[in-house]
This record gives structure tokens, C-alpha cells and sequence, in this order.
């Protein structure tokens, strides 16, 4: 049990010694908190940068333990880079997470506007239609889904990874909160102008919502990015994204390890590149939201 | 508040005021419904439509062929499901996974979190970014990366520990690792909402508490963690519900549910029966089951949230 905290002060005449007291323990405090957090950070990063390390490694020294990979080589990438078309799977992966995201930021704009701005029968139930999706596996609906791609025949295309996922109820929780925030006296201002509903949402919600809607769309396309149950299911045949791209190299007379997390390397590459450069502000919008 | 709320055109003349003509009428009222159409036609025919038709599916038989036609068969298929073994088995693996996981999604981030309020400035955002990142890696490269430090002789796990157990190969500790790689990627995301709900508790309370002579355990225990409750049963939901969620890319790509079974669990029974054994009937069946199980689960836990719950008025 550690040492308790004095914070009622008895007297003046101690009140020196308790202040080094209590200073040597914030301090302690600090110090434990320091090291917790630190090992817990590198246990985090460790399987990352493993995976950066080994891809980076000349062939030869695959096996190697050196925590740091010496000679460089790009050697993995090259090979990687010859095994697949790499390319076309990048393309094929951005297309794939921009569209969806895209798709998600204006069917919950759209959605987010109509719960924020107006009041309307059957609102609530409605508004349940949208949550309850989270209730739903996506193991249950993918058989009817998957036979519904194959009929409209667009089975192993980016379009039948694409389709199905235009409408996330996340997206509309978050942009109706966001509506909301937006002062009543602009809409107000829009309507005595005599600008329609539409023109309202083009020209005062989604302006006011810059930067909000922004961080949405990054956090979709990174969700969308990272999918893996839809594009598994239906590129089946073509794995025509970065993620089924893996599943190359993994085979029955052996796993390439240097290709491989060249390849995995690559796939995460885009995500993390912008998280460091929007972390501030992911991680803001986050703990901000969640103090409403 | 609303654009709606437009004061009525001023009945001059009474009686023919009320027959507004009934297309002005609709027209007044449509914009609401006509913003929530795209969003709400995507949800019928991707998410309620198929739900119906798992219904349906779940009482006939069908190979998934389009040419052969598929079988009433009335309640078999719910017979044959609560019959065959793997059902309960992976019920079971499912509640393992569960329990493995919350010291990953409630206990490990709240210890951190309490911790975390003594750290300020850049470490603590360079802790954050570290810890966080996981969650970021994709799911298939994150199965990758582990297997490759899993190897039995070439990883780095049992390099460094001098063992040469091989992990994924052998029912207990391949079940043990799909709970510390899922539990790896979803650390991060439960240490921010942990933080965030910290963040929202005033720190009045714990000073006035202190005041009043109790110490820092005191505070935290009668204090800081019923304040916290709401996030807390928030993410003891989030684990009931999505464990077995999280853990179905990495299953698929490095166990694939062995070996002999052991890391099956109910999302990767559902998929093997539809797409491994080619019985849509019975994956439509287990599929309903669980998500009638589950759809209780949420409720009952809401339902006790609300009343356990203690709050911050």
C-alpha cells in the first residue's frame, strides 16, 4: 500500500515538511506513471516495428535477431513487388476505402441533417432503424447479400465490395450531433433568405461542419481501409485489394516472410502515415466528443 | 427549433382555411423523409432485407448453388444445430475469448488511465500515439506480423524466450494467443475511452473527497470508479458483443478455427457452415440464434446499466 496523501494541512507550523511531502510523492506519482505508460508503449509497438524491421532486411539476414535491421535492403519489396501487382492493388485499396467513405459521409450528412433540422412523425423509430443496425452480424446477412451481388453479377468487383457499405449508422449518430451544435440563428438566417432545405445543407451546415467532417472522413476511410469481411467474401477470386493480396505468400510449401510483411508493411503504410500527421486532432475530437 | 415550425398562414377566413390542399400538405412535410431515403434504402436492402431472408433461409435447405433449388425442411435445421456438438463447444470458446479479453478492454486501460492523469505534455501524447497504433493496423497485416514472431523456429517469441513451444499449433496456447493478438489491437481504442471518461469527471469531487480526509484508494474506489461506470459498462458491452468480431480476421487468416476446433468460435461457425460446409439453412439458423442471444444480452445489460448505474448529476 502506498504511502496517503496529506492534502489537509494541520498546522503552519508543518505545513514546509508537508509540502515536500506531497511534492516527492506527485513526483513518485509521475515516475510510475512514466514507466507504466512507457513499457506499456513499447509493448504495443514492438510487433510493429518488427514488421517495418524484418521487411527491411536483405534476404539473407531474414532470421536475424539485431533489433536493427543492417544492411537496409529493399530487397522484399522488390521481390514483393514482382509477386503481385502492387500497383494496381494500391488503386484498387484507395478507390475501394475513398468511395466507401465518401458514400458513408453523404448518406450520414443527409441522415444527420434530417434528425438535427426538422422534427417529424415516426423520428425516434426512424432513428432506432438506423442504431439497430449494430445489432445485426454481418454473418447473418451475408449469404442473402452474397447472392444478391451475384445477381446484379457484380461479384469479384471493387463495386460489390463497395455497395453494400454506403450507409454506417456511426455516420449519422456523428453528424446529427454535429448538426445539432450548429447555431439555430444560421439556419434560421438561411430560411428568411429564402434558400430551400438543400441549399441550407450546401451552403450553412456543411460549411460550419469543415472540420468535423474531415476527422469523420478520415476515421471512415481508415475503418474502410482496414475491411477485411466484405472484400474476403466477395473478391474470393480476384483478391484484387491489399489485404487478400497477404494470402499470396502464405503457402503450403512455406511462408515468404521477407514479401510478406514487405506487402503488410505497405498496407498499413497510408493508415499510419495519417494518424501521424492528424493525431492531434483524431484523439482531440475523440475525448472531446466523449466529454459531451 | 426546427425548420418546420413555420407559424401557419393566417387563417383569415376560417372555414376554407382547413382544406389545405393535401399536396401542400405532403410537400410541407417530405423534406424530412427525403434527406433519410438514400441512407435508409441502403439499410433495407443491405442489412433488414437479408435479415428477413435469413429467416426464411433458416427453415429450408440450400447448397448456395443457384441451380439447385432450395428445400423446405420446417425446424430441422434449428433441430440439427442445437444437436450437433461444435454448437455449444463454440459457445463455450466464445465466453473463454470474452473473459480473456476484458483485462485488455476494461481492467489494463482503467489502471492505465488512473495512471495517465499523473503524466502531462508531450510523453503523454507519445505514449498515446504508441499505444493507440495497433488499432490502426489493418487486421490481416496484424495476423501476418504475429505469425511471423509466433514461428516455431524462426519467431521471435520463442527465440527470445528460449522456448520452442509451437504456438498456433496446439489448442490452448493458440487459443491464448488469438486473445493476446485481438487483445493487442483493441487496447488502444478502450485506454482513449477510458481517458476521455476520466476526463469528464470533475476533479471537484476528488478534491473535496480529499478534504474531507479520504485517501487517494478511497477517492478512486468509492469516487472515480462509479463516476466511471457508464464508460465502463459501455465497454463491458462493446466486449460482449464484438469479442468474437474482432477475433474472425485473425481466426481466418492464421488458425483458420484449429487446430481441431479449438479456436472456433460462433462468428467462425457461422462462416464455415455457409461458405465451408455449404449449409446456408444452418447458418442461417445459428446465425438468428446468436444474434437473438446477443440482442438479449445488450438489452438485459442496458436494462441493469440504467439501474446500477451511478451518476453525475
Amino acid at each position: 500500500m502506498t504511502p496517503e496523501l496529506l492534502v489537509e494541512v494541520p498546522g503552519p507550523v508543518h505545513a514546509p515538511s508537508d509540502g515536500a511531502v506531497v511534492l516527492r510523492e506527485s513526483r513518485l506519482r509521475a515516475a510510475l506513471g512514466h514507466v507504466v505508460l512507457g513499457l506499456l508503449g513499447v509493448a504495443c509497438i514492438i510487433p510493429l516495428y518488427w514488421l517495418y524491421a524484418t521487411s527491411l532486411r536483405a534476404p539473407e539476414n531474414i532470421y536475424s535477431l539485431s533489433p536493427f535491421p543492417w544492411p537496409l535492403s529493399v530487397a522484399n519489396y522488390v521481390e514483393a513487388w514482382g509477386a503481385v501487382n502492387l500497383p494496381r492493388l494500391l488503386v484498387n485499396t484507395f478507390v475501394m476505402a475513398a468511395m466507401v467513405a465518401l458514400g458513408q459521409l453523404l448518406t450520414g450528412l443527409l441522415a444527420g441533417y434530417a434528425f438535427a433540422a426538422w422534427r417529424f412523425r415516426f423520428q425516434n423509430a426512424l432513428y432506432l432503424v438506423f442504431i439497430a443496425t449494430w445489432l445485426v452480424p454481418f454473418q447473418v446477412t451475408m449469404v442473402p447479400n452474397y447472392a444478391l451481388l451475384n445477381q446484379l453479377g457484380v461479384l469479384n468487383t471493387i463495386a460489390g465490395a463497395i455497395i453494400p457499405n454506403l450507409c454506417t449508422a456511426l455516420a449519422v449518430i456523428m453528424l446529427r450531433t454535429h448538426v445539432r451544435s450548429i447555431p439555430q440563428e444560421l439556419l434560421e438566417a438561411a430560411r428568411m433568405d429564402g434558400r430551400n432545405a438543400w441549399a441550407t445543407l450546401w451552403t450553412v451546415v456543411v460549411p460550419n461542419l469543415g472540420p468535423a467532417l474531415a476527422a469523420l472522413g478520415v476515421l471512415l476511410f481508415i475503418n474502410a481501409w482496414n475491411e477485411y469481411f466484405w472484400p474476403a467474401l466477395v473478391l474470393q477470386r480476384t483478391n484484387d485489394v491489399l489485404q487478400l493480396a497477404l494470402h499470396s505468400f502464405i503457402g503450403p510449401e512455406g511462408t515468404q516472410w521477407g514479401p510478406l510483411m514487405a506487402t503488410a508493411g505497405l498496407a498499413c503504410l497510408p493508415v499510419l502515415i495519417l494518424y501521424l500527421v492528424l493525431q492531434r486532432r483524431i484523439v482531440d475530437g475523440f475525448v472531446r466528443s466523449g466529454l459531451k | 427549433m426546427t425548420l418546420l415550425e413555420v407559424p401557419a398562414p393566417p387563417r383569415l377566413s376560417a372555414p376554407a382555411a382547413v382544406t389545405i390542399p393535401w399536396w401542400r400538405r405532403v410537400a410541407r412535410a417530405a423534406p424530412p423523409y427525403l434527406f433519410l431515403a438514400p441512407g435508409l434504402a441502403l439499410l433495407v436492402v443491405w442489412t433488414y432485407r437479408p435479415l428477413v431472408s435469413a429467416v426464411q433461409l433458416s427453415f429450408y435447405s440450400w447448397n448456395l448453388l443457384p441451380t439447385s433449388p432450395a428445400r423446405p425442411v420446417g425446424f430441422d435445421n434449428f433441430g440439427r444445430l442445437f444437436a450437433l456438438p461444435d454448437f455449444g463447444a463454440s459457445i463455450g470458446r466464445t465466453a473463454v475469448l470474452i473473459l480473456g479479453l476484458l483485462p485488455f478492454t476494461l481492467v489494463v486501460p482503467v489502471v492505465v488511465g488512473l495512471l495517465a492523469r499523473h503524466v502531462r505534455g508531450r510523453a503523454a501524447t507519445v505514449y498515446q500515439a504508441l499505444v493507440f497504433a495497433p488499432m490502426l493496423v489493418a487486421p490481416v497485416a496484424g495476423a501476418a506480423v504475429w505469425q511471423w514472431m509466433l514461428d516455431p523456429r524462426a519467431g521471435l517469441v520463442n527465440r527470445v524466450l528460449g522456448t520452442t513451444t509451437n504456438w498456433l499449433q496446439e489448442p490452448g496456447s493458440a487459443q491464448l494467443a488469438v486473445i493476446v493478438i485481438t487483445g493487442w489491437h483493441v487496447l488502444g481504442f478502450a485506454t482513449l475511452v477510458v481517458a476521455a471518461g476520466l476526463a469528464g469527471i470533475d476533479s471537484e469531487y476528488s478534491a473535496a473527497a480529499s478534504l474531507d480526509g479520504a485517501t487517494r484508494w478511497q477517492t478512486t474506489r468509492w469516487l472515480t470508479l462509479p463516476l466511471l461506470s457508464p464508460t465502463l459498462s459501455f465497454l463491458l458491452l462493446m466486449t460482449l458483443l464484438l469479442a468474437a468480431q474482432w477475433s474472425f480476421p485473425l481466426i481466418n487468416t492464421i488458425t483458420h478455427g484449429g487446430p481441431s476446433g479449438a479456436t472456433t468460435n460462433i462468428y467462425f461457425l457461422l462462416w464455415d457452415y455457409a461458405f465451408g460446409s455449404f449449409d446456408a439453412g444452418l447458418g442461417a439458423a445459428a446465425g438468428l440464434v446468436f444474434f437473438l442471444g446477443f440482442g438479449l444480452i445488450a438489452l438485459v445489460l442496458v436494462r441493469l446499466t440504467e439501474r446500477l448505474s451511478f451518476h453525475d448529476s
